[in-house]
């Protein structure tokens, strides 16, 4: 049976927040969605051995693919948001193939899922390609191409200077100031 | 402006302020930025916004707004009705998006009129919510039908009566096709004011040698191929009569034709 | 209607080094998930927003150009990236509500 060319929409499109978190003892930073509003960031509480501490939240959305011909549904409930690539550290493979693909009109952007990374990566080749996919479809790619890369391509995160697709400070009741780097 | 009358423009459900919808906003505020809603927004306005809340609702109530209004269909989270009936503020909740729910309420607004103030006899200018103007290719039945869908598309966009968009998009589907059929090349011409909506097509053609004729229902100059195609049953000009609410055609052999329908809103 | 038209029609001032295109929409939101979500390509973008990130969100979704309402001075990297992206961010000074009116004036429609 010859396979599907998947044709992808969006579906179960939930607005809600990406909540930062670092843990005081460890230095730990984890992330997770929250449909709910979200505490005063500042606010820290006690889980286990870690102290948690809310650095910020975001404005972000939730949803899942799915082809509209075979019906095919792929989940994206641990997609975190788009990073895109500020080029801070010259030896960083996303910067690198940045470079290359911006002579090719392709542009780079990296898939992150939440903090800490569960044991199995969740973003596969075959899931980032079917993401990448979608964003493709959605636009006239004989102008310009959407090119999704993996979070291991980071040379050093902790380093990182990009920056997410979020809206942060939309609720703020202070004009947007510039955004530090998360770390 | 009035609150219910934003509400009904933009076919909104009301969350919370049932009571309170008599009430006049002075100015609409679009944003979704409340950085901006406290610096800028102005007393008795009303907020047009993507997020969904309680924030939101919190600073359109610092700002000293009357109302907010969730786009998109977007669901308040958090206790951001509670607050709006706390403070007399009245939410509502609509499926338009925000370019969307600005025309609506546009459209409205331009509607309202001040009593005249003047002793001056001048006619008041209607203003002009649309502006706009199309081309028609004669011969290319391929594209026939894309302006008046166009038409139609554009009228919806304010919300108007559909029955009265539909005498309009049938009247320039009709004139439309008039112009396929019988001219080189037209243009048709579309404006939009508070009370009227006009719709001019000029076209270079044939021209029309009796226009009285032409307007008799069954008259027809298609050929045989336009026919098996489906069109000129000679139902045109009678039905773009039919359907508008004033009329003028001006023709001349070897020239063109010019048809100026009115629709009063 | 192209991006030039249309800055010519209402009188907007371009800041970016653009490719022209024609505008097929527009999606007006100052929220990036909104965009991500519900824009589409080829939809002018009319926002407040002028922080770096407009350029790589308008770019993911393929918007032809960006409207920042309301005057809001654009910072200079925001700018950068667009130029080198070839995106064009314009200006107006008109608060976003009332752009929208002259948009819809000049017949441009989301289908």
């Amino acid at each position: 049976m010859p396979e599907c060319q998947h044709l992808w929409e969006m579906i179960n499109i939930q607005f809600g927040f990406v909540v930062f978190e670092k843990c005081s003892h460890c230095n730990g930073l984890r992330t997770y969605f929250s449909p709910k509003d979200h505490p005063i960031v500042g606010d820290a509480y006690l889980e286990g051995e870690h102290t948690w501490r809310c650095m910020e939240n975001a404005q972000s959305f939730q949803f899942d693919l799915r082809c509209a011909k075979c019906n095919r549904v792929e989940k994206y409930d641990d997609f975190m948001g788009f990073l895109y690539c500020t080029g801070c550290l010259p030896d960083c493979q996303v910067d690198i193939i940045q470079k290359k693909l911006e002579t090719q009109k392709t542009w780079v952007l990296v898939a992150f899922s939440f903090f800490p990374r569960k044991e199995k990566d969740s973003f596969s080749p075959e899931r980032l390609k079917i993401l990448e996919d979608y964003f493709n479809q959605r636009r006239d790619t004989s102008r310009s191409r959407v090119a999704i890369l993996s979070y291991d391509l980071i040379e050093d995160f902790s380093r990182c200077k990009g920056e997410f697709i979020h809206d942060v400070g939309m609720l703020s009741l202070e004009p947007p100031k510039e955004r530090k780097p998360l770390l | 402006m009035k609150i219910e009358k934003i509400k009904e423009a933009l076919d909104a459900s009301i969350l919370e302020g049932e009571d309170l919808l008599e009430a006049s906003v002075d100015q609409v505020y679009a944003s979704d930025l409340m950085s901006d809603v406290l610096a800028f927004g102005k007393p008795h306005s009303i907020l047009l916004t993507g997020l969904a809340t309680r924030q939101a609702v919190i600073s359109a109530h610092m700002a000293e707004f009357n109302g907010v209004v969730l786009l998109r269909g977007k669901k308040p989270k958090d206790g951001a009705e509670k607050f709006a009936r706390e403070n007399s503020l009245v939410l509502l909740s609509t499926e338009l998006d925000m370019y969307d729910a600005c025309i609506r309420i546009d459209s409205i607004k331009r509607k309202r009129h001040s009593p005249a103030k003047t002793e001056t006899v001048k006619p008041v200018r209607e203003e002009i919510l649309l502006s706009h103007e199309f081309s028609i290719e004669g011969n290319d039945f391929a594209d026939a039908g894309m302006v008046s869908t166009e038409v139609k598309s554009l009228l919806k966009k304010i919300g108007l009566d559909p029955v009265l968009i539909r005498r309009v998009a049938i009247s320039t589907y009709e004139g439309e096709m008039n112009v396929v059929m019988h001219a080189r090349r037209g243009k048709v011409y579309l404006s939009v004011s508070p009370k009227i909506i006009e719709v001019v097509i000029d076209d270079e053609g044939k021209g029309i040698p009796d226009v009285e004729l032409a307007m008799q229902k069954g008259f027809t100059t298609a050929t045989e191929e336009m026919r098996a195609m489906g069109f000129g049953s000679g139902m045109g000009l009678p039905n773009i009569k039919k359907n508008s609410d004033e009329l003028k055609v001006e023709s001349e052999v070897g020239k063109g034709t010019r048809l100026e329908m009115r629709f009063f809103i | 209607m192209t991006t030039t038209e249309l800055i010519k029609n209402i009188g907007l001032k371009a800041l970016s080094e653009f490719d022209d295109r024609k505008i097929t929409g527009v999606f007006v939101s100052d929220m990036l998930s909104d965009v991500m979500a519900g824009a589409k390509s080829g939809d002018l973008w009319v926002t407040v927003q002028t922080h770096k990130s407009i350029v790589p969100a308008a770019n993911l979704v393929d918007v032809s150009a960006v409207i920042i309402t309301s005057g809001k001075e654009v910072p200079q990297d925001t700018v950068e990236l667009a130029n080198k992206h070839n995106i064009a961010i314009l200006k107006s000074d008109l608060p976003t509500f009332e752009l929208v009116g002259k948009l819809y004036g000049l017949g441009l429609v989301t289908k």
